[in-house]
């Protein structure tokens, strides 16, 4: 289990980089964290020419607010987000999905920017993403592009960057008012990939549902939106109705975990816990 | 094969130069090329913990990261973790004391991986404490010694139903 | 009998039963180990394998050129290069084939594959070149081309089909014990006032060693010498294997296993993989080469465990107590096992546990197929354990029975003791019903029940699962029915002892000097064990198989005791006193009573070594003795009795274990810290079986789990604190001590199957196939639904 042979390129610049990986095309892959990519080096599922490690890029590792976003660069470890008082209180959802990835071990090398841009459909900051309508920002030879959560995960590990373009920033829309938030995911042992899981977040009014989101993950090629089933649930219906409305035609496949059915059933009790306690949580 | 590069950084505070290919890997550099073989190689997936040391202060997997990109960085192993007068840190201590291993091999990740936990974590809960053991992974002990290793080391109670190691 | 909860031994003396720091842990805590990919050659090449990547077919073409090509590469050898070069290949563990006039009956063993490739992973050729990367470089480059055939996937369909997994075979069956007709059992069933019938399943698993396997192999073709460093349980075993594989002389052949990262049986017998790089060292002679198995490789290709089917029938009265039991085996042992069977001789003998049957009739058969060989993995017989314990319950159910009190009924007591099974095994020291009490004590059933019915009346699913067991350890047939101890005290009177053990996890390098310091009389720190090396350790069945305190502890002790006499004679001829009135303390023999007139072991052991004139007349020089112990019997009976208490999420189908206790009787324990850490390693291993770990194989034989992400051992979240209880009653003989390293691995996995179905029982639930994960116990709730 050893990499195959490739040219090892440590750009300082966004310029730098983005012209590389345009330059070397199909053949440069970029190297954030590197947790799940040096695996599949290593077992040999991949093999690229060139790899373009964007640790040393400049001005890709900050937290800062920007317009009612929490702007995240591409290189922050999931670690220091995990870890920043800012995140907890201003994007209290991407707080808790983080301590899911993985072990802590994991996470002091794994960055958010990566594990967005891996689109693994069973993780969880694609799905957080994906429920909060983040921006990702891409960047590219010719600028930079901003394109929508909803727009960016195309199907397994396929995004909607293109050739020489890297995601330099995550922008997590800030919530406010009486919010409540809910990382739910069923696994078989702490710090596996979950076999299904759920991040959801609701704002209250007395007892009104003013605002839903009900993201899935682990039940299909990507991170899925119920938005039905966030309708349902700001129109007053209960949250295990909403729960079955948000899995209803789900159709995930099996694997040596768990089979499609498995997933689908469970997928909806993750939905019922997480609501109930994002409500409760909302409503203290 | 691609070209050798030079690959200047500091492994347990001596400055070190390799020269290697850039596909090799932290883990291999550090046990071949700087015969440090405390650091083990148990899955090269970064499923098993132990190949773990610290860069620049934080635990990662050695296995999960290439030598040059070590670059000017600060390696710890599990050697260099070790006092040097000849006793062991408080965890390696609490980790013969609880017999927290049998084989041996996963150990060297486990003790970088609580020596920094607990460095950057110093009251931790129980439950804290199992989670953060939860990336090594040991097939001997049933982690039951690992695990009072971990609550002696942090201060916390141990079952009392445990034989541990007298002073003999 | 003595019980105790805690830590602290009954007949504790200064060393043998206290809970002594290992003496090996400052070296492995500090990452100073030596284990096999640790070593660094002067010159050294690295192994990669070109594996097949279908699990039946046969070769038409292997092209080496494009890797032979590749610069760093050095020779490229397929089947026809090193099959023909095999002297015999066989294990001394197993005896010779029956070709060679033995009894054991191999798979068809080379150490490449041949005309045809039999599971996902089987060796094609060997690569060796200048490091592991160029070696897997040019494992990609060579062209195999293999025309593939449906392969033999699980042992009904290895039963019925034509085809054969090793063509040439009359039938796919590697071993077979066959069922017996008794006339007066068949009246007996036919009488009863009960018979039920259940199947047993567990699934397939694999030992998962942390350190896979690996070996250095340097022939020296110009001194005629193989030296071999690798990860094995037991060098003898692979001197004489590399020996007879090569024609090296055995004399002519050094292994060296220095720490090995666990085994649990898969490194007791040399494998394939291992043959290969002795053979393509041997052939290529110019330079050691080193083979380090990588962890796909070691899940996808190093020999696995369980995969057993076992047919229960019982027999009982009204009130449930055993009439008898019929018992049928199906195992499947994969392509290539390292044993032909773990079940056909052990599983039906031991079958009757710690019950009083009065018939049980075992048989059995194991089936090859077209996936990975079987090997031992701790406590490989304990299907039996599995069935029995699970079937006890099943009946217990349907006769409205408490289980508890089911095994009450029909348990061996003490005053049934000395008992003999039906099976002919032969018990005097064994304690099932007083380790059953002492662990339900310790949980307080009462309260758990009151517990569990609250839980109910919630939704909520608690169940508790009881499992007995008498573990077989230290089997003594064959090679394994003894070793020796070669003990020397030098000049300045400390002492080595050589001994064929191994250390991979088993803390001999504390225990043995405990045994040793304790019989000798001196101090722990003045001994050390010396293991591991064919050169200066003896001939013997290396650690495994739950013997080593019994086998080599007993040869330990042996040797200890030998010379502390020789010690003791110098001593009372040079102070005139007679041996019999000597004390030994700490290192110094002196005069009972007198302590003034005393000399130290430094001073006599120059003596012995130095000034002939001194020693009693006709007494050799030198203080050098060697015991070589063999145990009584063929089997040293250990007991526990294991508890736990589990819940069950009933929306997603996930089982927490809530509780684990145990009460174990090992006899005299040597250092009950080591006794416990066996047991929870071997609890831990049995939770995994039941709940987390499966070898999947698809309908063509691929393997679906060949990283840490798909085959899941238990992590230190999912394990519960394991509470253990101890009973001490000694076994038969001189020392006392009982083998007990896999017995935790035994009884754990019924035991929590039990407390699964204990949970599930009231919806008209009751488990019988492993594993239960989420999925499976989710699966069962729908189907209870309807």
């Amino acid at each position: 289990m050893k990499p195959s042979p490739f040219t090892y390129h440590a750009p300082e610049s966004i310029a730098e980089a983005t012209a590389l990986l345009a330059e070397l095309g199909d053949d440069a892959k970029a190297l954030a964290g590197g947790q799940s990519l040096v695996p599949m080096l290593s077992l040999r599922l991949a093999a690229f020419e060139h790899l373009v490690d964007l640790n040393r890029v400049a001005g890709l590792n900050a937290i800062e607010r920007v317009n009612g976003h929490l702007r995240l660069g591409a290189t922050v470890r999931q670690a220091t987000a995990e870890h920043s008082a800012e995140v907890k209180s201003s994007v209290p959802l991407l707080a808790r999905a983080l301590p899911h990835i993985g072990h802590f071990q994991i996470r002091n090398r794994g960055t958010v920017g990566g594990s967005i841009a891996h689109a693994d459909p069973a993780s969880e900051l694609p799905a957080v993403a994906l429920a909060l309508d983040a921006v990702i920002e891409a960047a590219g030879p010719g600028g930079t592009r901003r394109i929508a959560a909803s727009d960016f995960f195309v199907s397994t590990w396929e995004t909607a960057l293109n050739d020489g373009e890297i995601l330099s920033a995550v922008e997590f829309p800030v919530w406010s008012g009486r919010c409540g938030f809910a990382v739910e995911e069923l696994t078989r042992r702490h710090g596996d990939f979950a076999i299904v899981g759920t991040a959801v977040g609701v704002q209250v009014d007395g007892d009104a549902v003013t605002k839903a989101t009900i993201a899935l993950f682990g039940v299909g090629a990507t991170p899925l939106r119920a938005s039905e089933a966030e309708a349902a649930l700001m129109a007053g219906a209960d949250v295990a109705e909403v729960a079955r409305a948000a899995t209803a035609g789900l159709t995930p496949s099996d694997d040596v975990h768990a089979s499609g059915a498995y997933r689908t059933q469970v997928a909806a009790v993750m939905v019922r816990r997480a609501l109930t306690k994002a409500i409760q949580e909302a409503r203290a | 094969m691609s070209d050798e590069t030079v690959v200047q950084f500091t492994v347990n505070g001596r400055s070190r130069r390799v020269v290697v290919e850039p596909r090799k890997l932290l883990s291999d550099v550090l046990r071949e090329d700087l015969h440090l073989t405390g650091t083990h190689v148990g899955c090269e997936h970064g499923a098993c913990g132990a190949c773990t040391v610290m860069v620049d202060g934080a635990a990662v997997r050695s296995c999960l990261m290439f030598a040059v990109q070590a670059a000017g960085s600060e390696v710890v192993t599990v050697e260099g973790v070790t006092p040097t007068d000849g006793t062991l840190n408080t965890f390696q201590q609490a980790m013969q004391d609880c017999h927290g291993l049998q084989c041996g091999f996963c150990t060297p990740g486990f003790v970088v991986s609580m020596t920094s936990y607990l460095a950057d974590n110093p009251a931790p809960t129980d439950d804290d404490l199992k989670i953060a053991l939860s990336g090594n992974l040991c097939r001997c002990t049933g982690y039951r010694g690992i695990i009072n290793a971990a609550r002696t080391a942090a201060g916390l109670p141990v079952p009392a139903n445990a034989a541990d190691g007298s002073d003999h | 009998m003595a019980a105790t909860t805690g830590p602290n031994t009954v007949s504790a003396g200064r060393y043998v039963g206290q809970a002594v720091k290992r003496l090996e842990d400052p070296r492995l805590l500090s990452g100073h180990g030596r284990y096999v990919d640790d070593v660094q050659l002067p010159g050294m090449l690295h192994v990669a394998f070109v594996r097949s990547s279908v699990a039946r077919g046969t070769i038409v073409s292997i092209d080496t050129a494009a890797a032979l090509a590749l610069p760093g590469v050095h020779a490229v050898y397929t089947g026809a290069d090193l099959n023909p070069r095999v002297g015999m290949f066989w294990h001394t563990m197993m005896g010779p084939p029956p070709e060679l006039g033995g009894q054991t009956p191999y798979a068809p063993l080379t150490p490449l594959a041949g005309d045809d490739v039999r599971f996902v992973g089987d060796p094609i050729a060997v690569v060796i070149a200048d490091n592991r990367y160029i070696a897997e470089d040019a494992a990609d480059l060579v062209e195999v081309e293999i025309d593939a055939q449906q392969a033999i996937v699980g042992w009904e369909t290895a039963l019925d089909t034509d085809q054969r997994v090793h063509p040439g075979m009359a039938s796919n069956v590697g071993q077979e014990m066959p069922a017996t007709e008794v006339p007066e059992v068949e009246a007996l069933f036919a009488g009863a006032p009960h018979v039920f019938t259940r199947r047993f399943a567990q699934c397939r698993a694999t030992n998962v060693p942390m350190e896979p396997r690996g070996i250095i192999v340097h022939f020296d073709q110009y001194a005629g010498d193989m030296q071999i460093w690798a990860a094995t349980q037991s060098a003898s075993e692979w001197k004489a294997t590399a020996s007879r594989l090569t024609g090296v002389a055995e004399h002519r052949v050094k292994v060296v296993a220095n720490d090995v990262g666990g085994g649990f049986g898969q490194k007791m017998m040399m494998t394939r993989d291992e043959a290969a790089v002795v053979m393509a060292a041997h052939l290529f002679g110019e330079a050691p080469i080193k083979w380090t198995e990588d962890r796909r490789e070691s899940l996808m290709t190093a020999n696995q465990g369980r995969e057993e089917i076992c047919d229960v029938t019982f027999a009982v009265t009204d009130d449930g107590v055993l009439l008898g039991a019929k018992v049928v085996f199906w195992e499947d042992i994969g392509a290539y096992p390292s044993a032909a069977s773990s079940i056909a001789g052990m599983a039906g003998a031991v079958f009757p546990g710690p019950y009083k049957f009065p018939v049980v009739l075992p048989s059995g058969s194991t089936l090859y197929t077209n996936t990975v060989g079987k090997a031992a993995y701790r406590g490989p017989w304990m299907i039996e354990t599995v069935a029995r314990e699970q079937m006890m319950d099943h009946i217990a159910y349907e006769l409205g029975i408490d289980p508890i009190e089911i095994r009450r009924r029909n348990v061996i007591h003490a005053d049934d003791l000395p008992y003999t099974t039906c099976t002919t095994m032969v018990y005097e020291s064994v304690t099932p019903s007083e380790t059953m009490e002492q662990a339900l004590e310790m949980l307080d059933v009462a309260a758990f029940r009151a517990m569990q019915a609250e839980a109910r009346e919630q939704g909520r699913l608690l169940g508790m699962g009881v499992s007995i067991y008498i573990e077989p350890s230290a089997v003594a047939f064959g090679i394994l029915s003894s070793d020796q101890a070669i003990m020397r005290m030098d000049n300045s009177g400390k002492v080595i002892v050589a001994m064929s053990t191994g250390n991979h996890g088993q803390s001999l390098e504390t225990t043995i000097p405990q045994i040793v310091a304790e019989h000798l009389g001196c101090n722990i720190e003045d001994v050390l064990l010396v293991q591991g090396n064919t050169e200066s350790s003896p001939t013997g069945p290396g650690t495994g198989g739950s013997r080593s305190a019994v086998v080599a502890g007993g040869a330990a002790m042996t040797a200890a005791l030998k010379l502390k006499d020789k010690i003791v004679q110098i001593a009372a001829h040079m102070l005139e006193a007679s041996p019999d009135d000597m004390e030994v303390n700490e290192s110094v023999v002196s005069v009972k009573g007198t302590p003034a007139k005393a000399l130290p072991f430094a001073m006599i052991a120059p003596i012995a070594y130095q000034m002939p004139e001194m020693l009693p007349q006709g007494m050799e020089m030198g203080l050098e003795v060697t015991a070589r112990f063999q145990p009584a019997g063929q089997y040293t009976w250990s007991n526990a009795t294991h508890v736990c208490t589990v819940e069950i999420d009933p929306e997603t189908g996930m089982t927490k274990i809530l509780r684990y206790i145990v009460s174990e009787d090992c006899g005299r324990m040597v250092n009950p810290m080591v006794v416990e850490g066996q047991i929870a390693g071997g609890v831990v291993q049995g939770i995994g079986g039941v709940l987390f770990e499966n070898m999947i194989y698809d309908d063509d034989g691929n393997p679906l789990c060949t990283t840490f992400l798909d085959y899941l051992i238990p992590t230190a979240p999912e394990v519960p604190d394991i509470e253990v209880g101890h009973i001490e009653t000694l076994a038969p003989g001189l020392t006392g001590f009982k083998g007990m390293g896999e017995g935790g691995a035994i009884a754990a996995p019924p035991c929590v199957a039990n407390a699964i179905h204990d949970a599930l029982r009231h919806l008209g639930i009751h488990p019988t196939t492993f594993p239960l994960g989420p999925s499976q116990v989710l699966q069962l709730l729908n189907d209870a639904k309807g």
